[in-house]
């Protein structure tokens, strides 16, 4: 169980370390204050596992250094039931130039593990690591995935009673990040808490119970996990000016035409995330704005969805959907496409097009490569493998040798 | 911090640094060593100063030697723990800032370590003086007290001064420089006597020429060491000491800041 009661943490900014010196001295302030938290309560029980979201800056990592204890809070009480273990502190202390063994114990020590622990648990956390004899070998000679494995597998093996996880997932290959993954819910199936910080919102969404959202230090949202996904969006949206900047920058570069018609605007929203992070199955709409110069017949406006390969996934536009859009000069249109976005987890863009006819070759109006990017997290839908989720219903009834079909 | 993860930093600092050398640990041994025959045989030749002054002229043609030596081994002892003192916080920062660990007994394991390579050089040197047929005195039962002062001593001031270099980057630098001259500011490889009388009181204010003339005292001699000399040293060794942990602890929040 962990306890967090109105905690607060100040960083003095001095400009160098011995102005501390001077104030002491001097009795006279000289630093700016940085208010990395203020006033931060939560709770996490036992079998628990708490998400935390927030951008860079937001002090997450703060809070993870105050829980580990290598911060000290300002105001406010930090009671952990138990022994933590942070995998922030994944592979603290290792030393190159001694063998996986020899680091199994500084590590091991250093997280605090007994040395009786260590020594029962050292065959399980060498077979956990599949690193085999390699084990015996100077860390120096080890690939940064088989540093990781080593690291985490001893993390996972220190049994804390509450587990601090930072952006370590991402360990290793895909075998061993299932691995892990087993281990983290066996150790929660066993009452663990566990407090989890990433910027996978759909890791956020798949592994957490609840979900805390931190913005410049404050706790903006406190509830599920799914929630705090959708407002941590909300948050990310309005903060994203410069990036907004940056990808009209890149529109500008990406796209071309005869431009009697053009593209104004675009954005994609997820009916219930109400952001451009929607989960896989969800509603979601499509709104183009559009225009032209010239008073046009017909013209066919389409999309198409590439993920993050640049792979073709779904396009389609309004001549396949059988729509007319007759344009006259100087007029504003603007479309709305809804479709369930039944695809895979992942980031995607999207491109669109203002075109005569059913394709782009005849005359081609205005072409925007990647105008858009969303990203899919989380579902709405069973979970499924492949790129495209395909509804599927399932019958099962027995067959015995009385009413086999004919 | 605990007994086993101080005893594990310590043998990564004495042992494990050797680990990719051929020799590995054997280092740990050679390197005393050879300090031990370097000043031991060199010096007995090149430098034969009489020591008669000294009440030490028993000790034959090694007198210089043996004189030397005795003082240089506590004095790198000394250097040691308190320069690597000074330095431990930026060194360890980045285990600082990943793991709770206390800020005030990690400097413990360098005391450690330098207190086992100069056990390990004062076995080589006893072997020597058996050699050269040296009188052992009871008055080595003081030996160790004299060397607990010393580390007191050492720990105090580098933690001090590593709480303070936190703030001030300089003060390792410092420390240093400061070290050397308290080096030779100490009689450790030349004779108090070749100095001029008048500069006898100034000496008096170095507690490491104490500490040096005690543990002379007691091995070479073979007398019993003045006892207030070496009491106010351990008395002050422990102000300083509860004035380091006093400031530290009031500072602690912005020490784990600042790394």
């Amino acid at each position: 169980m962990i306890d967090v009661k109105h905690l607060h943490k100040r960083f003095k900014l001095y400009t160098k370390p011995a102005d501390r010196l001077k104030e002491i001295l001097l009795r006279r302030p000289f630093h700016t204050n940085y208010h990395a938290l203020n006033d931060v309560s939560f709770r996490v029980e036992n079998g628990e596992t708490l998400g935390i979201l927030g951008q860079n800056g937001a002090g997450k990592s703060t809070l993870l250094k105050l829980l580990s204890g290598v911060l000290l809070p300002d105001a406010g009480e930090i009671n952990i039931a138990g022994r933590v273990t942070g995998l922030l502190e994944l592979g603290t202390g290792f030393d190159s130039a001694l063998s996986g063994t020899h680091n199994i114990r500084t590590n091991g020590l250093l997280i605090g593990m007994t040395e009786q622990e260590i020594v029962e648990r050292e065959q399980k956390i060498i077979e956990f690591s599949e690193l085999g004899d390699f084990i015996h070998e100077p860390l120096r000679t080890y690939s940064s995935g088989m540093l990781m494995r080593l690291a985490f597998s001893i993390a996972i093996h220190a049994d804390p009673r509450c587990f601090l996880i930072d952006e370590a997932l991402s360990v290793g290959d895909g075998h061993f990040q299932q691995k892990c993954i087993k281990r983290i819910k066996q150790f929660r199936e066993s009452g663990g808490s566990i407090i989890f910080v990433s910027h996978d919102l759909n890791a956020v969404k798949m592994i957490c119970d609840r979900a805390i959202v931190l913005d410049q230090g404050e706790v903006v949202f406190q509830g599920s996990s799914e929630g705090a996904v959708n407002h941590y969006n909300q948050i990310m949206a309005k903060l994203d000016k410069q990036e907004a900047r940056i990808a009209a920058r890149v529109r500008e570069e990406n796209h071309y035409g005869t431009g009697e018609a053009m593209i104004r605007d675009a954005s994609l929203t997820g009916s219930h995330s109400r952001s451009h992070v929607v989960s896989s199955g969800e509603q979601a709409e499509l709104c183009v704005t559009f225009e032209s110069t010239v008073e046009l017949e017909s013209v066919s406006l389409g999309f198409m969805i590439r993920d993050r390969f640049g792979q073709d996934i779904f396009g389609t536009n309004s001549c396949l959907l059988k729509r007319e859009i007759p344009m006259q000069p100087g007029q504003r249109y603007q479309a709305r496409f809804v479709l369930p976005m039944n695809i895979a987890v992942g980031k995607y863009t999207i491109t669109l097009a203002l075109h005569s006819d059913e394709n782009h070759l005849e005359r081609c109006y205005h072409w925007c490569d990647n105008y858009l990017q969303f990203e899919v997290a989380g579902s709405h839908v069973p979970l499924f493998s492949g790129i495209t989720y395909i509804p599927t219903t399932l019958d099962i009834e027995c067959q015995s040798e009385e009413n086999t079909c004919t | 911090m605990k007994p086993a993860l101080l005893l594990q930093f310590t043998r990564q600092d004495l042992i494990d640094r050797h680990a990719s050398s051929m020799l590995g640990a054997f280092w740990t041994f050679l390197l005393p060593l050879a300090n031990i025959l370097i000043f031991t045989l060199v010096f007995s030749n090149i430098m034969a100063i009489k020591l008669t002054d000294m009440g030490m002229d028993h000790l034959g043609r090694f007198g210089y030697s043996v004189y030397l030596v005795s003082a240089l081994l506590a004095w790198n002892c000394f250097a040691g723990t308190l320069t690597r003192t000074t330095q431990v916080f930026q060194e360890k920062a980045p285990l600082i800032g990943k793991v709770h660990i206390s800020l005030f007994s990690l400097p413990l394991y360098i005391l450690l370590s330098e207190t086992v390579i100069y056990l390990i050089s004062m076995s080589f040197f006893m072997v020597f003086l058996l050699i050269i047929d040296f009188q052992w005195s009871i008055h080595w039962l003081w030996w160790p007290v004299i060397f607990a002062v010393q580390q007191l001593l050492a720990y105090a001031i580098g933690l001090g001064c590593a709480i303070l270099g936190v703030f001030l980057r300089d003060i390792r630098e410092v420390v240093t420089i400061v070290v050397q001259l308290w080096f030779w500011m100490t009689p450790i490889v030349y004779v108090i006597t070749i100095l001029p009388e008048k500069w006898l009181p100034m000496f008096q204010l170095n507690p490491y020429y104490h500490l040096i003339d005690a543990l002379r005292t007691a091995l070479l001699v073979g007398e019993a060491p003045a006892f207030w000399p070496l009491f106010s040293i351990a008395v002050i060794a422990l102000l300083i000491l509860f004035a380091a942990l006093y400031v530290g602890r009031r500072l602690e929040r912005d020490i784990r800041d600042f790394l």
